[in-house]
């Protein structure tokens, strides 16, 4: 327990630094805060656009959920990229990851450490992006005080389950080559269209429907956004879980999906080791 | 000991020894990348769920509206079925614009992954120091990365254009297919040059220019309107127009609102809010791309003498 | 007439880094690592066209950044360099179309193109036909016994193998003027021997051949070379001929002294008469190599004795030629690995 602590702990501080050292710290918040926020307007001015030419009387209710859906995918796009290109960065550019490979410490626990910085920077993110929402754009958001145990409970299963599939495609990444740009994109992009966070999930057909409600991610957005804003009444896929089922399915995904990250993760490094993949570079 | 023979310099080697070096530099680009097939997975198809999910959001607002629509007792039945069919139209132009704007992304995101940063992959793997020792034109350099990167690219380009048509069932209307190429191309050239441009921060910066690259993506698709009408951004009041005008810097903000005009038809022009004339905007474009690629020209010789003042050419290995 | 490369007082200063986020935490910190570092330190050498010259000199002395100076990758802070008759700082193009370089243990190249594909892309930059560049590079390989990895991905490439493809890079386009930068680094002495071969008949055979070799092997250096500079702390200390060098420390006298294993040497420096010496210890046998150049053979009794007072025994003693080692020795102060 001690060495993955002390592994944790000096992986955290080696990504924060690689994640920070590069510029003044004022400089650093900005640029954790531009990009999120410039995000979320990309959203908004296609609300813009739509009251503009389709619909003047505005659809509030539509806004608010495809606004706090976005918020939290802020998580979502940084953690799985914080961990997953733990594996490519060392690999293919700072060129350590033969030493850090071979020491005698558990690389699972290092990635995980790698990617806790930011996890830290993005929850400031989302906090900004949240509060930019309720404070400019009127976006509704009544979180009780009795419902906050439960939205950090969720929170928390939440992050367990993106740090798994995190480390699922850093498995994966053992294998292929450098597409460090193409995979932070895409697999986002894939929990972006499937788990209702910018739309309800009625608007996909009826297999997309199906993909949506076997990943974790569906449940973790619709009950937070229930915690947050209980009144919107835009999506009614999952009318028929109440709050603590969902916490439940959250909580057994998230067990399974740790334990699918380190097959997949061991599996992954076998393989890697086997055709001698672990240190090589593909760049091109 | 006689002197070694003297070294052609004259226009036809410069050409020769450019065409080279741009067929060298994009070689492996080429070739490599379809060493490694899992990127055809990677780059080309994943980032189509991204742009997937924009539509999805046009489509939502639109399934809520025409819902609002039925549910509307007040109206007439003609009415109604004049409002669905107009709620159907903006529809259709504001989901032909997300994919529109998907496509310059592809190439937006090839001129800054591929091309700019880059120099920051080649300083880091040890290749930038031989580069800047050879003879060749930087913007050869640049370039063969470019083209190199254009498989790749009009790949994923194109079937950003064909999941458009094909699933969402994107009606397009092109009247006017020569100015279509004319905007498309100079476009094209403007962001490269503007790319080049980016490069020769490379050369001094490190980290703080990929941090600058990433600081690019979002902020630029906001600024100049890829996945919404740029003109949206004149419906509000005061930072907006600024907003506006300040992607407009950007080829890819003009080039996408013309693109857009030129492909939907005229019943359409409304939804999509435009900026200004196709030809106006064919004409900034064209002083962007000659700009940019003369700006490029001096920012590389100026930031070459500057980085190697400090010593920042060769990073890492010795 | 004109050398292949000159350079007049030649310095170079890199500034101190500035460090962020953490920065200052004690004056003396920024001080000690990150003051400025003058690595050259007004260097004037003239190399002839159709020779071999070679820099000697200990970690950090300056011989990178002089090549890379005359490589057009670095400018010089003060004085001039000029290699093929033009200015490095004013005039890069030339130079560049005539020079290339090669350093031991980079790492160039795209791990995902083979050895052959990476020197080819290499020659593109230089506008050399892609036939001539193909003849030359299969005759290259067969030369340096990288035939048979000729179509091996650079990334399953030894450390060694995948020198001999950077030193393939360096010749294939056809430069006049050649920097070589520790070029035998990690390589084993028989790749290490056919490499210094190709080189020395490289410049032989041809005309207007030039080559520039750092290394730390002196027994390179001396085989090799036609002149030799030494350098330290970015000065040049001496540049002459091997034999020159060696006459010079002549009028001294090179001492080699085996030993029961000794630590504390404060006592040799300041003894009468001896001008320098080096001290290697061997693990294995637990004994140390001692080295002494001195001013004449007085010295060499006080030494014994006091080596015997520490209850050492002297294994063997041996009065010797001076090598280019003792020369390095009896210039920079220090031992040489
Ligand atoms: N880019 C740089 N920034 C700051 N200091 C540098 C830089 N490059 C070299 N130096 C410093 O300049 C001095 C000379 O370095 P150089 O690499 O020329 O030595 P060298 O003779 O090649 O040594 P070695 O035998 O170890 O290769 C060293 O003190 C080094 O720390
Ligand atoms: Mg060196």
């Amino acid at each position: 327990m001690n060495t993955y602590w002390r592994t944790f702990k000096v992986a955290a501080w080696l990504g924060w630094e690689m994640d920070s050292n590069w510029t003044e710290p004022w400089l650093f918040v900005i640029y954790s805060v531009v990009k999120p926020v410039a995000g979320a307007f990309i959203l908004v001015l296609m609300y813009v656009v739509f009251v503009a030419i389709g619909r003047p009387q505005g659809d509030p209710a539509a806004f608010s959920y495809l606004y706090i859906g976005n918020s939290f995918f802020i998580f979502v796009a940084s953690v799985l990229f914080g961990t997953f290109q733990v594996i490519q960065s060392d690999r293919e550019w700072y060129q350590t990851i033969r030493y850090v490979y071979i020491s005698p410490i558990s690389y699972y626990v290092y990635i995980v450490g790698r990617a806790a910085s930011k996890v830290a920077v993005s929850s400031f993110a989302v906090a900004i992006t949240l509060l930019f929402g309720v404070f400019f754009l009127n976006v509704s958001i009544q979180l009780s005080w009795t419902a906050i145990p439960m939205f950090l409970a969720a929170t928390a299963l939440g992050l367990t389950v993106l740090l798994a599939i995190g480390i699922c495609l850093g498995g994966i990444s053992f294998l292929t080559a450098k597409h460090t740009h193409g995979l932070a994109e895409g697999i986002p992009g894939l929990f972006y269209v499937f788990c209702g966070v910018l739309f309800p999930l009625s608007v996909l057909p009826s297999w997309g429907r199906a993909i949506g409600q076997g990943i974790p991610l569906t449940y973790w957005f619709d009950i937070t956004r229930r915690l947050l804003a209980p009144s919107l009444g835009v999506d009614t896929t999952l009318t028929g879980y109440d709050d603590l089922t969902i916490l439940l399915l959250l909580l057994v995904s998230s067990i399974a999906f740790f334990a699918l990250s380190i097959l997949i993760f061991k599996t992954g490094e076998y393989f890697a080791r086997k055709a001698g993949k672990i240190d090589m570079t593909t760049s091109y | 000991m006689s002197a070694a023979p003297a070294r052609r310099t004259d226009l036809r080697y410069r050409l020769g020894l450019n065409a080279r070096a741009v067929v060298g530099r994009s070689y492996p680009r080429i070739i490599g990348a379809n060493r490694e097939p899992s990127w055809i997975v990677f780059e080309a198809f994943l980032p189509l769920l991204g742009i997937a999910s924009y539509v999805f959001i046009y489509q939502a607002f639109g399934t809520r509206t025409i819902a609002a629509i039925v549910a509307n007792d007040s109206l007439t039945q003609a009415e109604r079925e004049a409002a669905i069919a107009g709620a159907h139209l903006w529809v259709n132009a504001l989901v032909a614009t997300v994919v529109l704007g998907g496509t310059m992304v592809a190439f937006w995101l090839n001129v800054l992954w591929s091309m700019a940063s880059q120099l920051y992959w080649e300083k880091e793997i040890g290749n930038l120091q031989l580069y800047m020792m050879a003879p060749m034109n930087r913007m050869a350099l640049l370039g063969g990365m470019a083209v190199g990167g254009m498989f790749m690219t009009s790949v994923r380009a194109l079937s950003t254009l064909a999941a458009g048509v094909i699933v969402f069932g994107v009606v397009f209307q092109v009247a006017d297919p020569l100015s279509l190429l004319a905007v498309f191309f100079v476009t094209l050239i403007a962001l490269y040059g503007m790319g080049m441009m980016f490069a020769s921060l490379y050369l001094l910066w490190g980290r703080e220019a990929w941090n600058l690259s990433a600081l690019m993506e979002e902020p630029i698709f906001f600024s100049s309107g890829m996945y919404f009408p740029v003109g949206g951004l004149f419906k509000i009041p005061g930072w907006g127009p600024a907003v506006a005008l300040a992607g407009s810097l950007v080829p890819a903000t003009l080039g996408l609102d013309a693109l857009r005009q030129l492909t939907l038809g005229p019943a359409s022009q409304a939804a999509i809010l435009p900026l200004a004339p196709v030809s106006t905007e064919l004409l900034i474009l064209c002083v962007l791309a000659v700009g940019f690629l003369v700006l490029a020209r001096y920012a590389l010789a100026y930031l070459e003498v500057l980085a190697k003042r400090e010593g920042k050419l060769t990073s890492r290995h010795q | 007439m004109s050398y292949a490369v000159e350079t007049r007082d030649l310095t170079r200063v890199f500034a101190g880094k500035k460090h962020r986020f953490r920065r200052k935490r004690t004056a003396d910190e920024a001080d000690e690592h990150l003051g400025p570092v003058t690595a050259l330190d007004g260097v004037s050498i003239q190399i002839r066209e159709g020779e071999l010259f070679g820099m000697l000199g200990p970690n950090g002395a300056g011989k990178t950044t002089l090549i890379k100076i005359l490589a057009t990758l670095l400018l010089p802070t003060s004085g001039q360099a000029f290699v093929a008759g033009h200015d490095v700082a004013k005039d890069p193009f030339p130079i560049r179309q005539r020079i290339n370089m090669v350093s031991g243990g980079e790492t160039s190249g795209y791990g995902l193109l083979t050895a052959r594909e990476n020197v080819w892309m290499f020659s593109q930059f230089y506008g050399v036909p892609s036939r001539v560049s193909k003849a030359r590079i299969d005759e290259l390989m067969h030369v340096f016994g990288l035939w048979d990895k000729r179509d091996a991905k650079v990334r399953m490439l030894s450390t060694g193998q995948r020198q001999k493809m950077n030193m393939i890079r360096g010749f294939v386009t056809d430069p006049d003027i050649l920097f070589l930068d520790e070029p035998t680094l990690g390589l084993d002495v028989n790749a290490a021997r056919i490499i210094r071969e190709y080189v020395l008949n490289w410049v032989r055979s041809q005309k207007g051949k030039t080559v520039l070799l750092t290394t730390h092997y002196m027994a390179e250096a001396d085989q090799m070379c036609d002149r030799i500079a030494i350098i330290d702390k970015g000065k040049i200390l001496a540049c002459d001929t091997p034999e020159a060098l060696k006459r010079m420390i002549r009028t001294e006298t090179t001492f080699r002294l085996e030993v029961d294993a000794i630590r504390d040497t404060a006592s040799f420096s300041s003894m009468q008469g001896v001008k320098n010496f080096s001290l290697t210890n061997d693990i294995g046998t637990n004994r140390s190599h001692l080295t002494f150049i001195l001013e004449d053979e007085g010295p060499v009794a006080e030494i014994l004795s006091l080596i015997t007072s520490q209850g050492k025994k002297v294994h063997s003693l041996q009065k010797s030629e001076p090598t280019l080692e003792d020369v390095f020795i009896s210039m920079v102060g220090r031992g040489f690995e």
